[in-house]
């Protein structure tokens, strides 16, 4: 094979890959260029003339960055604790048994629950007169619905986040499972047979392989989280308003100039995703063994 | 079964690939089209739309040729289908007989005033002179906002053989938010605002708003009011009633009056805040909230635009047996709901048909009944044929309904939907922290 | 290869075990007891605070389940998820491989945009797609948010044939080449048996991600494209909780049953680990 062929081949495989990213990526780059040039007011409802005045009005109000703030918060605090919970399963029912099956299998049934569905069973549940506050009241622990915690509308968005950790443990507890099962098994065997105690080889052994593998797929949860309307539309508070209710809420302003604003929103929405796919691939590349 | 391409590694460097910049122009040029197609659309007017050259072809032929022409043809309705009980008269009771009658496919699609307009706002500027929906659900902002938009046609309420009934000298009917149709929507329903309350929970309940403050004093966090419609609804009677009275805010937006009323409204709820659920520094998204909140006794009070929600609430099992309806010495507001065409409409001809059965006198009593949707009617009993006016005498009342004379009594007008729009925005900004 | 043994250095008597337990239950609570009260919900008459279970019950929803808008909605779902995985399998498989055959940091940028349609908010996503359609034509039709569903799907399912080709041994189809075969021949009779399980998968994916999309068909189908999650969504905003119950049943089971036999499958083949 002559250098030339494979410099040929090499530069069409490139072209055809480069091409297959312009392709998957184009919508999004399409959703960017348009969300910036209503923005910008060149377009949308309420488009005047164009300029940087909207961008500006909106970035300079307190409500965008109270709303950014509990949207970050409220991904952060429900990543954690799907970690948490994902990790804590995937290493204690790592077995074959029927026990460990079964836990796991529980572990991953609201894998196929839709964001909205657990935003409902969120407001059912949760709520100061929901099923947890009922049994409660039954018990005698509380009279009335004020006196349960509100994890509902609340201004921390604990129930929001509750919630979502709920629905996204699952995923994560299928990517925890997996790389302990495939990944660290060899190493930790290696450890075992030269006599590394349990805690030793949980701590020096999985937990790094662990938490460098599910990375990735803990950053793709934290950007769903951040990114979803469904479940914040029942369960998050009027103030701070997160960044999807704020592009609805916008959206629907009485004020048909005011609606171009939203589409600020939705332009710090798309660079929350950018960045967040921008660092799911530096850890993937940085630890991701499979890779050429 | 991992692979390792021969020579992988000691491949020679390849050229330099596709270079990120086709990317780029694909979207500049992408935007830049949208943006260019936007531009000129805006200055366009409705001309060149369907909707408005139908309306505007059939303006001068008789009416059976507008049923001819919408004989077997499908309309898409956009309405909020949010409750089941308006699904059942629209999908159970309209649609058959307009099947039969005329021909016509209903279909009715959720949509709501604010998506409606952003709707068609996209639509224009995509170059659509042919959009999805041909009839809508509409009043006050919204309509206020799509007319200055052109976004509907018209004139061609007028013209519907069943508009002679419509009591067109009451001002709740013949305004909308202040504003005159003027052809380019016809009246379907008319509400007035109630609070709902529980009878068991609330034996005594207040009358005016001097009485609601100094109940929801004694009652902290038994209290709120929801963050859509409803809830500027109750904030504007607020308004009214800071204004001495509806006769201070009317005759169109007069920013003055408005800024004095406002900030006696915003006084009140300052002062009311601390009492209010959850202190006053969270509320509830909708009137579905606030009903869930009610009927699961975290609050003692909700809230309705129809003021026969609790009977059709009830009946649905999401409110208490024991609630009911309370209107407000100080006057509650009254407002007709509307059926308007969009500019684009596909079929024009149908949806007029359709709004013309709507407004027949057996429609209008059988959307009156309690057990279907007890909405009331926008029809004159007065102008209607005398077997049609002892049908609507005779329609039993449910015990749960206000009677009509104390409804008559506390209607007040609707005003500019400039206060309706204003006072929302004023009333978010000041809870979430900023000066408006 | 599962760890059972080291299942085994998880101390068996005392505190580990305990912990274990507790944990099985908090599953059992955690994961069961919301589905079972969806099941409750559905079937409520009347179930105000402080009832611990419904005062009334009724089973409206689900005898109106065709009549309403529940029925249709399901059928519309259906419909687009199984076009969307089966479509979005067949883009997404040489989309796949050929970001398999990237090196270095063309990979990592293809891998990435990949991503980008998978991470991008939905709604953020829609308000852009909105637009496009309409000009040519395709806003509120169904073919639209079909349209609209492959975005996201195809960008998964893209990542996950770039992993499934990584893993692949090209050397059986170099093999095929070399004996004579023509690309359609090696397509049919070697790259595709080989590609069975992952193809499956695949499509199963494909339809998840299309099923439970809201904001996308929410936007680009303008309310007149009514999947099972608006109706859903519009009945718990509406407050119409029993109803809205069936419908999240509707949403969650037939996914669920759909998964459990993929994982069922899987470790009979024993390629995936449990």
């Amino acid at each position: 094979m002559s250098i030339r062929m494979c410099l040929r081949r090499g530069s069409a495989a490139d072209l055809i890959g480069l091409g297959a990213g312009v392709v998957l990526a184009a919508p999004v780059l399409v959703g960017i260029g348009y969300a910036a040039a209503a923005s910008l007011g060149v377009v949308g409802p309420g488009a005047t003339a164009a300029g940087v005045e909207r961008i500006a009005r909106v970035l300079a109000e307190r409500t965008t960055w109270r709303g950014l703030g509990l949207t970050l918060w409220v991904a952060v605090l429900a990543t954690a604790l799907a970690m948490a919970g994902a990790v804590l399963v995937a290493v204690l029912f790592r077995g074959a048994g029927w026990f460990d099956r079964v836990a796991r299998g529980l572990a991953v049934l609201p894998l196929p629950v839709p964001h909205l569905v657990a935003g409902a069973l969120g407001v059912w549940i949760l709520g100061q007169s929901g099923e947890i506050a009922r049994v409660l009241a039954a018990v005698g622990a509380v009279r009335m619905p004020a006196e349960v915690p509100a994890l509902v509308y609340d201004r921390w968005g604990i129930g929001l986040a509750l919630t979502m950790a709920w629905k996204e443990s699952a995923f994560l507890a299928v990517v925890a499972t997996a790389l302990l099962a495939t990944r660290s098994v060899d190493v930790e065997d290696a450890a075992r047979t030269l006599g590394a105690g349990p805690l030793q080889t949980f701590v020096r052994i999985t937990w790094p392989i662990l938490w460098r593998g599910l990375l990735p797929a803990v950053i793709a949860v934290f950007v769903f989280v951040a990114g979803s309307y469904e479940a914040a539309a029942l369960l998050a508070p009027s103030d701070p308003l997160v960044l999807p209710l704020l592009v609805a809420d916008r959206a629907s302003d009485p004020d048909l100039g005011r609606r171009g604003d939203a589409y600020v929103a939705t332009l710090l929405l798309l660079g929350i995703a950018v960045l967040a796919v921008v660092a799911h691939e530096w850890t993937r590349a940085r630890w991701e063994p499979l890779d050429p | 079964m991992r692979s390792e391409p021969p020579g992988a590694a000691r491949r020679a460097p390849a050229r330099r690939g596709v270079r990120a910049t086709p990317a780029l122009v694909l979207t500049a040029a992408l935007a830049a089209l949208v943006a260019c197609g936007g531009r000129d659309s805006r200055k366009r007017a409705a001309s060149g739309d369907q909707g408005q050259e139908t309306v505007a072809a059939l303006a001068t032929l008789p009416w059976d040729s507008v049923v001819a022409r919408a004989r077997g043809t499908e309309v898409i309705w956009r309405m909020w289908r949010g409750d089941p009980s308006i699904n059942a008269y629209v999908d159970g009771w309209v649609a058959p007989r307009l099947r039969d009658r005329y021909g016509i496919t209903l279909r009715a699609v959720e949509g709501q005033g604010p998506e409606i307009v952003n709707q068609l706002v996209v639509e224009r500027e995509a170059g659509r002179h042919t959009g999805t929906a041909s009839l809508l659900w509409i009043n006050g902002e919204t309509f206020s906002n799509l007319r200055r938009e052109q976004l509907l046609a018209g004139p061609w309420a007028g013209r519907l053989p069943n508009a002679a009934y419509v009591d067109s000298t009451s001002p709740i009917v013949s305004r909308d938010f202040e504003q005159d149709p003027a052809g380019y929507e016809s009246p379907w329903g008319r509400v007035q605002f109630a609070l709902i309350y529980d009878s068991t929970r609330t034996p005594a309940p207040p009358r005016s708003l001097a009485e609601l403050a100094a109940w929801i004093r004694a009652h902290p966090g038994r209290f709120t009011h929801d963050q859509g419609f409803t809830g500027t609804t109750f904030l504007k009677m607020v308004l009214y009633a800071k204004a001495g009275g509806v006769r201070g805010l009317q005759g169109g937006f007069d920013s003055t009056r408005y800024a004095a009323a406002r900030s006696g409204v915003f006084a009140w709820l300052d002062s009311l805040r601390p009492f209010f659920w959850r202190g006053g520094t969270t509320y509830p998204p909708d009137v579905s909230a606030m009903h869930r909140l009610f009927a699961n006794r975290e609050i003692d009070f909700s809230m309705s635009n129809n003021q026969n929600e609790v009977v059709t609430k009830v009946r649905q099992g999401i409110l208490p047996p024991t609630a009911r309806a309370l209107l407000l010495t100080d006057g509650t507001i009254a407002n007709t709901h509307y059926l308007g065409i969009a500019t684009n409409a596909p079929n024009a001809a149908g949806a007029m048909v359709v709004a013309d059965f709507l407004l027949s006198p057996e429609a209008q009593l059988e959307k009156l009944k309690p057990d279907v949707w007890a909405d009331g009617t926008v029809l004159d009993a007065t102008r209607l044929p005398d077997e049609w006016r002892a049908r609507f005498a005779a329609l039993d009342a449910d015990p749960r309904q206000l009677p009509r004379d104390s409804l008559a009594k506390y209607a007040r007008p609707e005003i500019s939907p400039r206060y309706h729009e204003r006072l929302a925005a004023d009333w978010r900004s000041h809870v979430r922290g900023r000066q408006p | 290869m599962t760890g059972s043994h080291l299942a085994a250095a998880v101390p068996r008597p005392g505190p580990g075990r305990i912990v274990r337990g507790v944990l099985l239950l908090a599953l059992v609570a955690s994961s069961l007891a919301p589905l079972v009260l969806l099941a409750i919900w559905s079937m409520s008459g009347r179930w105000l605070y402080p009832a611990l279970l419904p005062t009334e019950y009724s089973a409206a929803s689900w005898r109106a389940l065709g009549a309403e808008s529940l029925g249709p909605a399901l059928v519309t779902s259906g419909a687009l998820a199984a076009a969307a995985g089966l479509v979005g399998c067949v883009l997404a498989l040489p989309l796949g491989r050929a970001l398999a055959r990237l090196r270095g940091w063309r990979r990592h940028v293809g891998a990435a945009a990949a991503f980008l349609p998978v991470a991008a908010p939905p709604l953020a996503l829609g308000t852009g797609l909105q637009v496009v359609l309409l000009s040519v034509g395709l806003g509120g039709t169904v073919a639209g948010v079909l349209l609209a569903h492959l975005v996201p799907a195809v960008g998964y399912l893209s990542l996950f044939f770039l992993g499934t080709f990584t893993l692949f041994d090209e050397r059986v189809e170099a093999e095929a080449r070399t004996l004579g075969a023509t690309p359609w021949q090696v397509w049919r009779h070697v790259l595709l048996p080989m590609l069975r399980g992952p193809i499956v998968e695949a499509v199963a994916l494909g339809f998840l991600i299309s099923w439970g999309q809201f904001a996308l068909t929410l936007v680009v189908g303008g309310g007149a494209v009514r999947a099972l999650p608006l109706e859903v969504f519009a009945l718990v905003r509406a407050g119409q909780d029993r109803a809205a119950a069936v419908g999240a049943l509707l949403l969650v089971v037939p996914p669920a049953i759909g998964l459990a036999a993929l994982r069922w499958a899987a470790q009979r083949t024993a390629v995936a680990p449990a």
